[in-house]
């Protein structure tokens, strides 16, 4: 019975090929909708993880800088720079705003560096230098290359106007990108000269992370301390949490989709195959023999569906960034498991209503003259 | 292949009920021996289909009962009935209804293995089948491939593959021109003699009472009468028992003529 479900299957190539398309079209959406989330989450979370800080310090209760303001007096830098194991304090500014480059107004988290940064520098340069300096900006090439700008153009981040200096890589996504600005400059326009969004720590050689960040909340007041790793995880989960809904509601589409391709086009064979089930059980073909047969059909076009919706998914993560620097697709285990499961779904379901056609299917029907 | 044979007991089969019921066959009582061509004609609508398809355990009667073997097959259940069309029975359809994505062979490969048959045996048997019947160089052909007649041996092939007791032949020759249509008849007449195989055939085809053993003439769902078909031992002419133009009792045995001539002939030759 295998052997004729394959049959049927692959005789009817334009059928196939309207049942694996459709289903690699509804797997693809939810892989790709997945990997979008999976590669913001990454790119969101790029700042930090290149940071170059072991530990990063925040006012107390505030956990993750993505929707989040931190704000603390700049001299508990010289409290942290005491808690043993730390080798390095760099204090920067943080502030969600508008960068307007030429024409282009995008959003950008401004981050204020001071001169002698030791961590939180970009850590891309494509041009120019890393660290801006007074009156210096460096913004994400991606972003400048869209606006027609280069080193030397005046760009203007928090309503003042800055000289491109530096142009970062990897610092854009799809929503946003992160600029460069001077400390001074940025408590300047926000006249907060004695205030600090963060502090980025560097630990000495053999100091743990963990044991150093509780050490820092226990000497220094109102301030929270986290692990590289912990800081990161949370601003991951905040994109998470703020992507479930739209997930949920893509996957289901996606899902609905599959389904109704997936239903149609099993159901329509079935129904297409009416005649020769009716021979089959007029012959001594069991029901549980059809239901193989109508399973196996689902269950390959899914196979091939799914198959065909990764390849066109590893293509499109391929493909995109060279259209786009501001896009991309992090393909994640947990997707495809998902994607799997989706397409297990999409076969039984498929598979239910000519189950229920064939149980019904009168075998005298191959005595109806055609 | 056992020594089956089919009993039918006042069958009768309603459709509907009330204001619309229909009785489609109405107290039918039949035996089919063994070996036997049984030939079943009757206008359209007689109910020679319904009765093919009770027959065939395909459909079930509403009164009466129909036995193979001794054992009452019409009482079967629903799960049960798919194992007596699989071993007893093979049927032959008039549009052949082979499998269009399978080859000859697969085709009758199939039906072996639904009968339990492994993959290699399946084949082995299907191939020897289709070999028998003349098929041998058209085994991975598809249907489309194949011409009415061969696609009809494939169909009888296929009905044969799993050594039924009874063929039942639902307008065999229909769809063929008539050479091949003769070659189908003939082929049905040697699987019965051969083979010992009952064969029931509902056809309109006047020419299949040359191979039947028994014509039935149904109508109005009820046998209005029975034929027998006997042959004439000297120009070998077909003939209804009842309308023998002679008949001759010969060491026991009786002998029908299609003339006077025939039987002169004959006693000239045997009697002496």
């Amino acid at each position: 019975m295998t052997r004729l479900a394959l049959r049927n299957l692959f005789q009817s190539r334009a059928r196939l090929a309207i049942s694996v398309g459709g289903v690699a079209l509804a797997l693809m959406l939810i892989l790709a909708l997945d990997a979008i989330v999976g590669w913001i989450e990454k790119r969101v979370t790029a700042y930090i993880d290149a940071s170059g800080a072991d530990i990063w310090v925040s006012q107390e209760g505030v956990r993750n800088m993505h929707m989040a303001s931190s704000s603390f007096s700049a001299s508990l830098a010289t409290g942290v720079a005491r808690v043993e194991g730390v080798d390095s304090v760099t204090p920067i500014h943080y502030l969600t705003n508008v960068v307007e480059a030429g024409e282009e107004r995008t959003i950008a988290y401004v981050i204020g560096l001071p001169d002698q940064a030791r961590a939180g520098l970009p850590w891309i340069v494509q041009s120019g230098r890393a660290n801006p300096g007074r009156g210096g900006a460096v913004i994400d090439q991606g972003i400048a290359e869209a606006a027609g700008i280069g080193l030397g153009d005046p760009v203007e981040i928090l309503g003042e106007e800055f000289e491109v200096v530096g142009l970062s890589g990897g610092t854009a996504s799809l929503t946003n990108s992160i600029a460069f600005i001077s400390s001074r400059d940025f408590a300047r326009l926000l006249a907060s000269p004695r205030m600090a969004s963060f502090l980025l720590v560097q630990l000495k050689p053999g100091a743990a992370a963990q044991e150093v960040a509780s050490r820092i909340e226990a000497n220094v007041r109102g301030v929270t301390a986290q692990t590289r790793e912990e800081f990161a995880g949370q601003e991951r989960k905040v994109v998470r949490d703020m992507s479930t809904d739209l997930m949920a509601i893509m996957n289901l589409v996606g899902f609905l989709i599959g389904l109704a391709v997936m239903s149609l086009t099993v159901y329509t064979a079935t129904l297409g195959r009416r005649a020769e089930y009716g021979v089959l059980k007029a012959l001594g073909a069991r029901n549980r023999d059809l239901y193989l047969t109508v399973g196996v059909q689902a269950l390959v076009s899914v196979a091939l569906g799914l198959a065909v919706g990764l390849i066109f998914t590893l293509a499109l993560a391929e493909l995109l960034p060279r259209f786009s620097s501001n896009l991309g697709l992090q393909i994640r285990l947990q997707a495809l498991g998902k994607a799997g499961a989706a397409s297990l779904l999409f076969a039984g379901a498929a598979a239910l209503l000519p189950i229920r056609q064939i149980r019904g299917l009168d075998p005298a029907v191959v005595f109806r003259r055609r | 292949m056992g020594s089956s044979a089919l009993q039918v007991v006042d069958v009768t089969k309603r459709f509907g009920s009330g204001a619309t019921e229909v009785t489609a066959v109405r107290g039918v009582s039949l035996t089919i021996d063994p070996g036997e061509v049984v030939l079943i004609m009757g206008p359209s609508g007689s109910g020679k289909t319904t009765l093919l398809m009770m027959l065939g355990a395909l459909l079930m009667p509403t009164e009466g009962t129909i036995r193979l073997n001794g054992q009452v097959i019409s009482d079967l259940d629903e799960s049960q009935l798919p194992e007596v069309r699989l071993r007893q029975f093979g049927f032959v359809f008039q549009d052949f209804n082979l499998l269009s994505a399978l080859t000859a062979l697969e085709n009758v490969a199939l039906v072996a293995s639904l009968a339990g048959r492994k993959n290699g045996e399946a084949r082995q048997r299907a191939e020897a089948e289709l070999t028998r019947l003349g098929l041998g160089e058209r085994l991975g052909f598809l249907p489309e491939e194949l011409s009415g007649g061969e696609k009809q041996r494939v169909a009888i092939a296929r009905a044969l593959v799993n050594d039924p007791a009874i063929l039942f032949a639902d307008e065999p020759t229909a769809n063929l021109d008539s050479k091949i249509g003769h070659e189908i008849m003939r082929l049905l007449r040697a699987i019965a003699e051969e083979q010992g195989r009952s064969v029931v055939i509902v056809s309109h085809d006047q020419r299949i009472k040359d191979i039947a053993d028994r014509v039935l003439w149904l109508e109005d769902g009820e046998f209005k009468e029975m034929t027998t078909m006997v042959t004439d031992p000297v120009c070998g002419m077909s003939l209804e028992k009842e309308k023998a133009a002679a008949s001759l009792e010969w060491e026991g045995e009786e002998y029908f003529f299609c003339s006077r001539g025939c039987r002169a002939e004959f006693q000239e030759e045997q009697v002496g």
